[in-house]
């Protein structure tokens, strides 16, 4: 690793004055695994280090008005074990759940999964599935970008040099307008070998059903099958209005197998990368469907 | 019972090489080739010598003008200390950066500038033996006796081993069976980097190093500097033969004496890759059988890429033409071998590799023999296997075998007979398999004692017992001082062990081959009666007593019926500490009881089986491991815990080569798995339960009877595994690893 200058900010202030002042030869760590693991592969060779776990802005959840708010620096392992989370936002839950292993979760943040930028991982598609947005915070401005428009190629975000990622907020899903009715969400990945190696694929899926089992509304989110996460728009509109029956899941899964664009590397040639897709989505829309009280044999 | 030093391990307490500071010292880092094949024109180091906090830059113009030898080997003289006229793998040493700390090292070597001239590369076997291919090395320079090189070529080493008449088995027989399996390279993945300090004082050199060849690493150390060297390694954190022979000491030694204070090198993981890989195996087997399922004929012919340099990997294919054709009663057997450079890293034995890829490829082919005769698995199996009084195909007489009550432990184990419990859903399939194997340990071709062990009693009363075995973790300080505890007739806690210091141990050649519990177990042995004679003829004297009605107990030397006479008493009074030094005699001819001679190509054979049950996973190709049972005749198990959980480990370790793990170079010749982010590895969430069991059947000859197994567990897996699914599946899978893609293909080819 090269040497470099170590500067750890204690107000978002003072850390987006630091970063302005530093551009592009700055990197910003939160939890430090994915940033450090790089810098040690010669990968990011940053002169300036920018600590930001002690900028106080930056940290805290709470879920009010209808709105989940994530501070950048919540723990994966944090939104995995918060009761609250589980309970109206489970999807998120659940896809934090598969992070890595328990060493990596209990320091890794949300801000650092997904300004990372990387295809494989798990927090992504299903922020993106939750309908996230992302607060951008800069000496200059602040901004807010759809999780859907941030991802940019693997390890591009639309974060400027200069820019922070201050806070990830999630609506609350909507809940099923009719008795009997309500939301599902399932994450579920495809590794080879141990849960923490990069997937071959995975997948968000959450669906709201109304009263008759009528699809009101469903997400379909891909990841590691492009260089951004892939929102399979087609296949979820299969859904609509649609009483989910094993065809149409098939039809659907298939669907969105098409809409993956993945890349042939060490994990699997593209064919095989799209068969997992098809798997994925649909184990986890049944998965899903079976949570908003929909079993489908 | 737990090794000795379980408590100070697992409180974090043991010292590694990498934990160890010696004062004054600096640090290194390495510039390794960036391209696989090329001429090295010019180094240009000026920039990287002015740099910041640098010590100095060791190229080939400080090699050659240092007046060393240039290049080291063990088995073939052929790697240079850093690059002389060529790089010969992407990640080869060019030169080695000495600074004041590690990172300023790392931003000179970035300073270094290399003219190459590229050279067209061959990347595997198949290239290497093209015709007209470019030869990794112009000239040859094996050291062991045994190596054929085959001049104009890249064939380092070619060889072979009959017995009978191949071919006329063929004829005679009812089918004939021929399949060719394939695995790639894969790296040790030692927790323990590859780490060495060197220092040289008073015209001598010290080396702390993990290496587990402490000796033979000596020697090559004075041959190269012309001066006396002492060789220390502390506990080593597992190597399964990435540090079976030296690699980096002679680089780093050269290093220190250039920068005239100690240098410590530690790789990162990703360099280890560049450092000693497991080589790729091709292998086609051909079997013919009678109707019954007697094997009548087995010819196989294998290669082994043993990468740049073949410091090591030459050896590995000639030791294993003995074991080939596996531990059956076959007459008619040919085995052949060529062992060739390639533009690979170079290669290091693996946890008894190539033995692993051989077992993988005749166990799974007496699968698909079983299935296409219609015999039950273990049922051919059982009709094949080796009993005592077989002679192998190197003429020596097997002894102490009972391969096939190690089959039916570990079938046993897996609950063999009775079908797998169906699984949750219709798209998994569930399937039972096993294996078998025979192993050689290394053995001298005359006969003559590898090693030594010294015990001594000392003033404080205790007995010092010191030998050449390196503590890699498989537990040889707690085995050794059982034996030394056991023979001397003393408890535990009056024995201590000192370990692989050079200057303080005996000579031994090396921990590797599962060679330490038989041959420095003897030697301990050996060493305890000695001492306890001396002991007790110094007693004798002391307590004016006749040496016959003396013993030692567990204070003291004791007379039947008189006072004892305290241990470190004693010594005060003899004037001196006792001492005494055994040693462990092998090779040369048995001669058996009936006044027969036979060879000895292997001092001891090892036995073991195993047997897997898997879950294929239709949809994805996946496999998942569920259980396995394993057994192995150790002889005698001196600690039961360790024989276990030795077993267990290699298992579990093999799993990943079998399943998922593998290197892969691009065309051009880069590494893509360059990190353990992209090399996957076996966990606990990969792993099957085990069921490891110990078969027991005294060696005659051995230390309690007991002959070694530390490599067999992984050598058995993969077949046990690939059987498994051949059952589960009805496909047959010549390569590994069981990467799910390639499953899910074969699986909807059918
Ligand atoms: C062994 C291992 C296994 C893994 N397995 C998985 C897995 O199974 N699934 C998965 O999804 N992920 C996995 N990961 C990746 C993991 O999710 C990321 O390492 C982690 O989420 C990054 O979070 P961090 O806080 O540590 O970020 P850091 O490492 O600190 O930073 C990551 C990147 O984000 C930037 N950054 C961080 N915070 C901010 C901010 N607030 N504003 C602007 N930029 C910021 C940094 O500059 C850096 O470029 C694994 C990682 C490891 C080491």
């Amino acid at each position: 690793m090269r040497p470099f200058e170590y500067l750890r900010p204690t107000t978002l202030a003072e850390a987006t004055d630091v970063l302005a002042e530093h551009g592009d030869d700055a990197l910003v760590i939160a939890g430090g695994t994915a940033a450090v693991v790089m810098m040690t592969l010669g990968v990011l060779r940053p002169g300036t280090v920018v600590d930001v776990g002690r900028v106080p802005e930056l940290g805290g959840s709470r879920a009010d008005g209808g709105v989940l708010r994530l501070g950048a620096l919540t723990t994966i392992r944090s939104i995995e074990r918060d009761p609250a989370i589980a309970q109206t936002y489970g999807l998120l839950a659940e896809a934090a759940s598969q992070v890595a292993n328990v060493r990596v979760r209990n320091r890794a943040t949300v801000g650092g999964s997904v300004c990372y930028g990387e295809p494989q991982t798990d927090m992504p598609p299903a922020l993106i599935a939750m309908g996230a947005s992302a607060t951008l915070v800069s000496s200059s401005s602040t901004r807010t970008v759809p999780l859907a428009d941030f991802f940019e190629g693997p390890y591009e975000t639309a974060l400027e040099p200069g820019e922070l990622l201050s806070e990830i907020t999630v609506p609350q899903p909507e809940p099923g307008s009719e008795p009997g009715a309500g939301t599902g969400g399932c994450h579920m990945k495809f590794t080879i070998g141990s849960p923490e190696n990069k997937p071959v694929a995975n997948a968000s899926v959450l669906v709201r059903l109304d009263g008759a089992g009528r699809c009101v509304e469903a997400r379909i989110v891909l990841g590691a099958l492009g260089p951004v996460p892939v929102v399979a728009v087609d296949a979820a509109a299969l859904l609509d209005g649609e009483v989910p029956d094993a065809k149409l899941i098939a039809e659907v899964a298939s669907r969105a197998g098409d809409a993956a664009d993945p890349a042939d590397d060490l994990r699997g040639p593209v064919w095989y990368k799209r068969r997992i897709a098809r798997v994925l989505v649909e184990r986890a829309l049944r998965c899903a469907l079976r949570k908003a009280g929909h079993e489908v044999p | 019972m737990p090794t000795l030093e379980a408590a100070e391990k697992v409180t974090g307490a043991t010292r590694y090489v990498g934990d160890l500071l010696v004062p004054n010292m600096a640090h290194a880092k390495v510039l390794r080739s960036p391209l696989p094949h090329a001429r090295v024109l010019s180094i240009d180091a000026a920039e990287a010598r002015a740099a910041p906090g640098v010590v100095c830059v060791l190229t080939r113009d400080e090699v050659r003008a240092a007046g060393i030898e240039p290049v080291y080997g063990f088995v073939y003289r052929d790697a240079p200390l850093v690059a002389l006229d060529k790089v010969r793998y992407q990640g080869d040493i060019v030169a080695v950066v000495v600074a004041e700390d590690a990172a300023a090292a790392e931003a000179a070597a970035e300073l270094i500038e290399v003219d190459y001239e590229e050279l067209p590369a061959v990347m595997d076997v198949e290239a290497a033996l093209a015709d007209g291919a470019p030869l990794v090395h112009e000239s040859f320079s094996p050291i062991a006796p045994e190596l054929r090189p085959i001049e104009g070529t890249n064939v380092c080493h070619r060889a072979h081993i009959a017995r009978g008449d191949v071919e006329a088995g063929f004829r005679e027989a009812y089918r004939v069976y021929e399949d060719t399996f394939t695995a790639p390279p894969v790296q040790h993945c030692a927790l323990d980097l590859h780490a060495c300090i060197a220092s040289i004082e008073d015209g001598a050199i010290t080396v702390w190093t993990n290496c587990q060849s402490p000796f033979p690493l000596q020697r090559e150390l004075q041959r190269i500097f012309k001066m006396d060297a002492r060789v220390i390694v502390p506990y080593v954190g597992g190597g399964f033969g990435s540090k079976s022979r030296d690699r980096l000491e002679c680089v780093v030694t050269a290093a220190a004496q250039l920068a005239g204070r100690p240098v410590r090198l530690v790789l990162t993981q990703e360099e280890t890759f560049q450092t000693f890989i497991r080589p790729a195996y091709h292998g086609t087997i051909k079997t013919g059988v009678r109707a019954d399922g007697t094997i009548v004929a087995r010819h196989v012919r294998f290669t082994i890429d043993v990468g740049g340099y073949a410091i090591s990997g030459a050896r590995s294919a000639n030791n294993t033409l003995k074991v080939a054709t596996g531990p059956y009663r076959i007459p008619n057997v040919l085995v052949e071998c060529d062992a060739v450079y390639t533009n690979k890293p170079p290669s290091a034995p693996y946890r008894g590799l190539p033995t692993t890829q051989h077992t993988m490829a005749y166990e799974t082919q007496l699968d698909r023999i079983a299935r296409d005769l219609g015999i039950d698995p273990v049922e051919l199996r059982m009709r094949n296997l080796v009993v005592d009084g077989d002679v192998h195909i190197t003429g020596d007489l097997l002894r102490s075998t009972h391969a096939k009550e190690c089959l039916e432990a570990a079938a046993a184990g897996i609950d063999w007979g009775t079908p797998s419990t169906p699984p949750e859903t219709p798209s998994k399939l569930r399937g039972k398999g096993v294996s078998c194997t025979i192993k050689y340990t290394l053995t001298p071709p005359t006969r003559m004692s590898e090693n030594g062990a010294a015990i001594s009693l000392g003033e404080d009363g205790i007995f010092e017992v010191r030998i050449g075995t390196v503590n890699i973790g498989q537990g040889s300080d707690t085995t050794m001082a059982q034996f030394a505890a056991d023979g001397l007739g003393v408890g535990l806690e009056r024995i201590r062990v000192v370990h692989s210091d050079t200057a303080l141990v005996p000579v031994d050649s090396s921990t590797t081959a599962s060679r330490s519990t038989y041959h420095m177990g003897n030697a301990v042995l050996d060493a305890a009666s000695k001492l306890t004679a001396e002991t007790l003829a110094v007693a004798s004297h002391l307590l004016e007593r006749d040496a016959g009605d003396l013993a030692l107990g567990p204070d003291g030397v004791e007379a039947p019926d008189g006072p004892t006479l305290a241990y470190d008493e004693l010594v005060r009074r003899s004037g001196g500490p006792l001492s005494a030094l055994g040693e462990c005699v092998v090779g040369g001819t048995y001669t058996a009881p009936d006044g027969t001679e036979y060879p000895i190509a292997s001092t001891f054979w090892s036995f073991a089986s195993a047997a897997a049950e898997v879950e294929v996973d239709t949809d994805t190709g996946e496999v998942r491991v569920l259980r396995m049972g394993a057994a192995s005749n150790v002889g005698k198990a001196v600690n039961p815990d360790s024989v276990r959980t030795q077993l267990e480990g290699g298992l579990g370790m093999e799993l990943g080569p079998t399943l998922f793990e593998r290197l892969v170079w691009d065309e051009g010749g880069q590494l893509l798995t360059a990190a353990l982010m992209d090399y996957p590895l076996p966990t606990m969430e990969t792993s099957p339960t085990y069921r490891p069991e110990i078969v027991e059947h005294p060696f005659e000859g051995g230390p309690f009877g007991a002959k070694g197994m530390g490599e067999i567990g992984s050598v058995i897996t993969p077949a046990a595994v690939l059987n498994a699914v051949y059952d589960a599946t009805g496909v047959m899978f010549h390569e590994v690893p069981l990467l799910p893609h390639k499953v899910l293909e074969a699986l909807e080819a059918l």
